[in-house]
């Protein structure tokens, strides 16, 4: 079965990786990874600080390039400018502009992605609750609201595939289930999303996990099946016991 | 290239400046305070009052010759010092401060001429050159009105006519008009260099990259919304420069003026353009020493090594010319040396488009501007961290 044919029944997958490798000095950040990721799903990308999530993020969108391997997104080979526009991303940092409004960041980005109308912002700011603060600067709203606009600012083109980097950091409780149920609602439509956390609790939102270590992926599945195979009701015990029988250390810096 | 893009970039701009208007006063109001202090200092200057000594070690014979000096240099609004009449004295007297300058008449003179010494502090060269000038003038006017009637034609008078302007244009009307380009130059710098490395730690510009946009686009749209407030900060400084308004008094306010009024020969929109043309290339530069740089304290150290050098070696005070020959070629290969060259052409000489000086001034100016958008347009990869 060719690419297009599969693209055609809706069966390919949004992220593919092989052999992803990225080398900084003599350090492999993201070392070997394979990923074949069939759409509409949410999937965990779960590892301690310095794992390889960021890196591996980077290089699925093309902004880093890998020292071996390939990635392609939604059929496309990535690093692919075009294929950006149908792609979101969230960056760990904010990346908003301190001294715009909420409009006037959530505009600017929307229109480097294509031409967007205004209803489609307007929808994009109810979503994340801002729309009470659209004349807001940016530099005067919460760390939580400032969360939701860049989450905003990551969805408002409609992409097909988004990465999320540790989209709740900072972000309160309440605000945490209301960026999941969006989260479910968008892979409901169809829509990939690949979150980058370090939290265990959210993992159990995710429809598939990728346990991270070392750049390498020690175990994928589910919840249930990691912790099953694991033997251990403990998603954190689950990620200790992979990490250790791939051979890459301990994980006394893994978050609880 | 995307217009859209390239149009959504420069409106961002415009609307992060229009929300910081302590930068867009720095931009619009610093350069005319500055041009109004610089037209203050030059124009306002003091005639030369020099305190004078004539220490006359020639006895009677060379007595005629120090009352006319005395009575010449009077006439200028010098004051005349009497200290002694060995030269020992008119040191100690200036090393007293009690007088700027002394003029000795050594022994001897006037038996066949002879040397005259005139002695300074040696504490500010240029300044004592003035009152070194006003002695010299004392002396050529005692000479001529000494020598008898039917030999004063054999003493030359020297006048002085310049080809461009008036010759006794102040430093102010050459300096201006390179000053319009050098403030222009100098606050572009600074405010893309610190924009785009706020976009580089801010995380924006990762953001940025991982949007459609290309790294000509971001060059290009920076260089529109900073070439915006470079043309209003440039029209700004060089309308303050040209034009001279007469207020005048109304009741108690006695009457004043803005403005310095400085001549212009040639078109004040040929100055403009060149003015604008090397604040364009100072936007690329700002991105290009951006990655340099790891804050905002680094921006401002490229100050001394960029700005101020062209500064000194772009023939705004002495020609360049005149600098050491290893210098020459480096100050020809700064963007400053052709907008000065430029400007002046323009202001003093009232050089036109059709001036093969002004047209390779423009080209090597859009030369040096595109080369850096080039070295820009590189530094700005998709890799940022």
């Amino acid at each position: 079965m060719t690419a297009a044919e599969s693209s055609r029944r809706g069966t390919q997958p949004a992220v593919v990786a092989r052999g992803l490798t990225r080398q900084y000095g003599r350090v492999r950040a993201v070392d070997g990874i394979d990923l074949d990721l069939p759409p509409g799903r949410i999937y965990g990308l779960l590892g301690p600080n310095g794992s390889g999530k960021t890196t591996l993020i980077r290089l699925l969108t093309g902004l880093a390039r890998p020292t071996s391997g390939s990635a392609s997104v939604a059929g496309v080979q990535m690093p692919s400018r075009a294929n950006l526009a149908r792609i979101g991303y969230m960056t760990q940092a904010d990346g908003v502009y301190p001294e715009l409004s909420v409009w006037e960041n959530l505009r600017f980005f929307a229109r480097l992605y294509g031409p967007i109308e205004r209803s489609a912002l307007t929808e994009s700011l109810r979503l994340v609750e801002l729309d009470a603060a659209v004349d807001r600067p940016a530099d005067r709203l919460s760390g939580g609201m400032r969360r939701r606009l860049s989450l905003a600012c990551a969805l408002v083109h409609d992409p097909e595939v988004v990465f999320l980097d540790e989209p709740t950091v900072g972000v309160d409780p309440a605000l945490r289930v209301s960026f999941w149920e969006h989260f479910r609602a968008l892979a409901d439509a169809g829509r990939t999303l690949l979150v980058a956390s370090h939290v265990m609790d959210e993992a159990e939102r995710c429809d598939v996990l990728l346990f991270i270590r070392a750049g390498r992926v020690v175990a994928s599945g589910s919840a249930d099946d990691l912790r099953r195979r694991a033997g251990t009701p403990n998603l954190e015990e689950a990620f200790l016991r992979f990490a250790g029988e791939a051979g890459v250390g301990s994980a006394e810096e893994l978050a609880p | 290239m995307n217009l859209r893009r390239v149009a959504s970039l420069t409106r961002r701009i415009v609307d992060q400046f229009r929300r910081d208007p302590r930068t867009l006063a720095l931009l619009f109001v610093a350069p005319i305070f500055i041009m109004a202090l610089l037209g203050w200092v030059l124009r306002g200057q003091a005639n030369p009052q020099p305190r004078v000594a004539v220490v006359n070690e020639a006895g009677t014979s060379a007595e005629p010759v120090v009352d006319a000096i005395e009575a010449a240099l009077a006439d200028e609004g010098g004051s005349i010092v009497g200290v002694g009449s060995r030269e020992a004295d008119a040191r100690q007297a200036i090393d007293e401060r009690r007088i700027d300058v002394a003029l000795v008449v050594p022994e001897g003179f006037g038996a066949g001429g002879g040397e005259l010494l005139v002695i300074t502090p040696g504490l500010n060269p240029p300044a004592e050159g003035a009152n070194v000038l006003a002695v010299q003038q004392a002396i050529a006017a005692a000479v001529r009105s000494s020598v008898p009637p039917a030999m004063a034609g054999l003493v030359p008078e020297v006048r002085h006519e310049a080809l461009y302007g008036p010759a006794d244009a102040d430093q102010l009307d050459t300096l201006a008009p390179v000053f319009v380009g050098y403030f222009a130059y100098f606050f572009v710098f600074i405010l893309t260099g610190i924009s785009f490395l706020r976009e580089r730690v801010g995380g924006t510009l990762e953001r940025l990259m991982a949007t459609p946009i290309t790294r000509g686009e971001i060059v290009l749209g920076y260089s529109i919304g900073f070439g915006i407030f470079a043309t209003i900060q440039v029209a700004l400084v060089l309308a303050f420069t040209v034009l001279r308004v007469d207020v005048p008094a109304v009741g108690p306010v006695p009457a004043w003026w803005f403005g310095l009024g400085v001549p212009v020969a040639g078109s004040p929109l040929l100055a403009y353009l060149v003015a604008l043309v090397l604040g364009l290339g100072a936007v690329s530069l700002g991105i290009f020493l951006s990655t340099f740089a790891r804050s905002e304290l680094q921006i401002l150290q490229f100050i001394p090594i960029v700005i101020i050098p062209q500064g000194l070696l772009g023939g705004i005070f002495w020609p360049i010319e005149t600098l050491p020959s290893v210098l020459e070629p480096v100050a020809r290969a700064l963007p400053i040396t052709y907008a000065v060259e430029g400007l002046r052409e323009v202001f003093i000489a009232g050089a036109g488009l059709d001036s093969p000086t002004v047209q390779l001034d423009l080209a090597v100016l859009a030369g040096i501007a595109a080369l850096f958008v080039v070295l820009a347009a590189a530094t700005i990869r998709r890799e940022v961290a």
